[in-house]
């Protein structure tokens, strides 16, 4: 189709203003997931086991995206994500069950719990760095955990904490649908990633990458490290709680051995297999670690049976990304994409030339 | 039993008494001091043992207050310390694997554990074969034999992971590193049930005779002959890996590469060998430590040795990763303390050792024994 007249070229840059918006991939990404929760309602046979799947992806993906601020952009390396993600579940458990208080309100008391764990956090990383730091959250996670075990009367111990349903108003118990909450989910991922990509391209994102490169460079430059350092902390924490409030109402069980190392590393590979530092990035790689096996793989009744192969299939993706393609799976997506792009404009001349001839 | 809330108490307490102390000395002495790094240092040095020695006596003074008259408390602490020989010589060797890796390699080794345990499941095939087909070997021979054959599984798997994917890896950032092995856990654990079944027999003991007894300081005190031997076992391990480190010509290849593996390459050291024999040591030391440990636990199973591997992270960095006696006096302290507490503050005792831990490591960044390095900007 060739443009001629000026209404024909007016739509067509509406539609490219529209498509190059920075939001309307995450735009796409929310559609999806929303579209299968909508075929569902409708009718369409799509197993619940599959619709948790997408459910629990979201939530860790919103999990990833505040790990991947402090990952990819303030250069922060952290465990102890599964520690803050368990507090947030208990958050929920116990102020609904004990004081039937409302879920927003819920949701306000754990941004403000870790606005003061991200603090604590961010404290302790001003003096300790690098992998010592890795290792030091890893160790607040297992006191964590730890708490989670034995703080009965809050946590329910070992057997794990059990939901009957959130509040959304005072004293007015509601059994929420899990669909709605599911809807509820998709949106907040969505403004999540609009939040992130806001904090990325903001100067405090700059500053974050500043400091990533090289701090004495950063204070050099008056970026104070002590300031961001707390903000990129407690940023990711705000983020792991708010999911983990997210997933206990979604699941309605939180149990401590969920919240092992082993998750925090599973979120640290969900962000360094798809790419620390872009945003796609991170949805991909979150669907390749956690969607892929509750998504896909369990629906095989091969893989149902043997779920120890979906493991190895999942530690061997981590090693290969990692071997061959260091900058994360959306560089192989993106480098791909331009040569297809490169070939098929290639193949276009040549038709032209044998369509039209050549020019000269 | 005990007054726990009393103990809680306690250590605010004692945190602030020594956090006074060390203000009163740095505004009353140091001043005097010339060299002020080196004051600040001593007066650290001097906080964290007084620390460390208030905690014993406070402990130990809670239990003498609970005991009845009949048993002094200086026996049940003792015989509470000889209960933790075995979780310390495990720790002794696990630890040193991640702290050698840590030199040669500069990344923390998340696969240590797992490589140990794959070591641990093959020993206990092993054992399950013995017992089925060689009833007249002793338990001893067996369980000695299939821990030769488990420390030679976990080395080959070492020399194989630095070799064949750590050095074609694109990706050589320490991050990069560490998450290979967080790789190399998924895939391990996921593999182990696949290629080795369900393990039935537990690994046995390495001997049941009766407990050794023995009096020290008119306490009368008993150990149990698995946990003396392991003792031995480590210790030999330990002395060797050590004498060769100081004497050998390896030794020296190891140390230069730990403190600059570019300089050592140019310097005619090959740091491919020394990388990846480090690594296959460390698988070494890991196995060994496994199938001395599991007879404690009921039977093999891939969470094995994640505990245990925690609290060698912890001691490494509690003891200092850039010494190699540092870790091991932490090894030490970490499973006496814990045992100790249990006493104290049951079910919490992981939580508050962590917690003296982390308060110990933001007080010295560096470790107890390590030394501060001056980073060029």
């Amino acid at each position: 189709m060739i443009c001629k007249n000026e209404v024909c070229n007016d739509r067509k840059a509406k539609i490219h203003q529209i498509t190059h918006h920075p939001y309307f991939g995450f735009f796409i990404i929310t559609f999806l997931m929303l579209m299968v929760q909508l075929l569902r309602v409708i009718g369409v046979p799509i197993s619940i086991t599959l619709l948790r799947a997408f459910g629990i992806t979201m939530i860790y993906i919103i999990v990833a995206l505040g790990f991947s601020i402090l990952l990819g952009y303030a250069g922060l390396a952290s465990l102890g994500t599964a520690g803050f993600v368990g507090i947030g579940t208990y958050l929920l458990g116990y102020f609904t069950k004990n004081f039937g208080l409302s879920i927003f309100l819920v949701i306000v008391i754990s941004i403000l719990g870790a606005i003061v764990i991200g603090g604590i956090v961010g404290f302790i990383s001003l003096r300790i760095e690098g992998m010592y730091l890795a290792i030091i959250t890893l160790g607040l996670s297992e006191i964590l955990n730890e708490v989670f075990k034995n703080a009965v009367s809050i946590t329910n111990g070992t057997n794990g904490l059990g939901l009957n349903g959130i509040l959304v108003i005072f004293k007015n118990p509601v059994v929420v649908n899990h669909n709605t909450i599911f809807i509820a989910t998709a949106i907040i991922m969505f403004f999540m990633m609009v939040l992130t990509l806001n904090i990325i391209k903001s100067p405090t994102g700059r500053a974050f990458l500043a400091m990533r490169n090289s701090t004495s460079a950063a204070q050099a430059m008056g970026i104070s490290i002590l300031k961001y350092r707390l903000l990129a902390f407690v940023v990711s924490t705000v983020y792991a709680m708010l999911a983990g409030v997210i997933y206990m109402s979604y699941i309605s069980f939180s149990i401590p051995t969920t919240w092992s190392l082993a998750f925090s590393l599973n979120i640290l590979a969900a962000v360094i297999v798809g790419g620390s530092q872009s945003i796609y990035g991170i949805v991909l790689g979150t669907f390749m670690i956690f969607g892929l096996n509750l998504g896909v793989l369990q629906q095989f009744s091969f893989f149902q049976n043997n779920p120890a192969i979906s493991v190895v299939f999942n530690g061997l993706l981590i090693i290969l990304v990692i071997m061959f393609y260091p900058g994360g799976l959306i560089r192989l997506v993106n480098t791909t994409y331009h040569k297809l792009k490169k070939i098929v404009l290639k193949l276009m001349t040549k038709w032209r030339v044998y369509r039209y001839g050549s020019d000269n | 039993m005990f007054d726990t809330t009393g103990f809680w108490r306690d250590i605010i307490l004692s945190v602030g008494i020594l956090f006074i102390i060390y203000t009163l000395l740095k505004i009353f002495v140091f001043k005097r001091f010339k060299n002020k790094d080196r004051a600040k240092e001593v007066g650290l040095n001097i906080a964290l043992v007084l620390g460390i020695m208030y905690l014993f006596l406070r402990i130990y003074i809670l239990i003498d207050f609970n005991l009845p008259d009949v048993i002094p408390a200086g026996n049940f602490m003792l015989s509470n310390i000889l209960n933790q020989t075995l979780q310390v010589s495990v720790l002794a060797l696990a630890t040193t694997g991640i702290v050698l890796i840590f030199k040669t390699s500069t990344t923390t080794n998340f696969a240590q554990g797992i490589i140990a345990t794959f070591g641990a499941f093959v020993a206990a095939k092993l054992i399950q074969n013995f017992t089925l087909n060689y009833t007249e070997m002793s338990v001893t021979t067996a369980v000695v034999l299939s821990m030769i054959a488990a420390a030679i599984t976990a080395f080959i798997i070492g020399i194989f992971v630095d070799s064949v994917i750590i050095r074609n890896s694109k990706d050589k950032t320490p991050v990069g590193k560490q998450m290979i092995t967080m790789g190399l856990v998924l895939v391990l654990s996921g593999a182990m049930p696949l290629i080795f079944g369900k393990i039935l027999l537990p690994i046995p003991k390495l001997s049941y005779a009766p407990n050794i007894q023995f009096t020290f300081l008119g306490a009368n005190l008993s150990i149990t002959v698995h946990a003396f031997y392991a003792l031995i076992i480590t210790v030999v391990l330990l002395t060797i890996l050590f004498t060769a480190l100081r004497f050998t010509k390896w030794g020296l290849g190891v140390r230069a590469t730990a403190s600059n593996e570019l300089v050592a390459s140019m310097m005619g050291v090959n740091t491919k060998i020394i990388t990846a024999m480090s690594w296959a040591i460390a698988g070494f030391l890991g196995a060994v430590a496994a199938v001395l440990l599991t007879p404690n636990a009921t039977n093999v199973s891939v969470g094995l040795m994640t505990p245990t591997q925690v609290n060698a992270f912890m001691a490494a960095i509690l003891g200092s990763f850039s010494s190699f006696l540092g870790p091991l006096v932490a090894t030490v302290l970490i499973p006496v303390l814990t045992g100790l507490l249990s006493l104290v503050v049951p079910l919490w005792q992981n939580a508050v050792v962590y917690l003296i831990i982390l308060a110990i490591v933001l007080v010295k960044p560096m470790g107890l024994f390590g030394k501060k390095v001056a980073k060029k900007v």
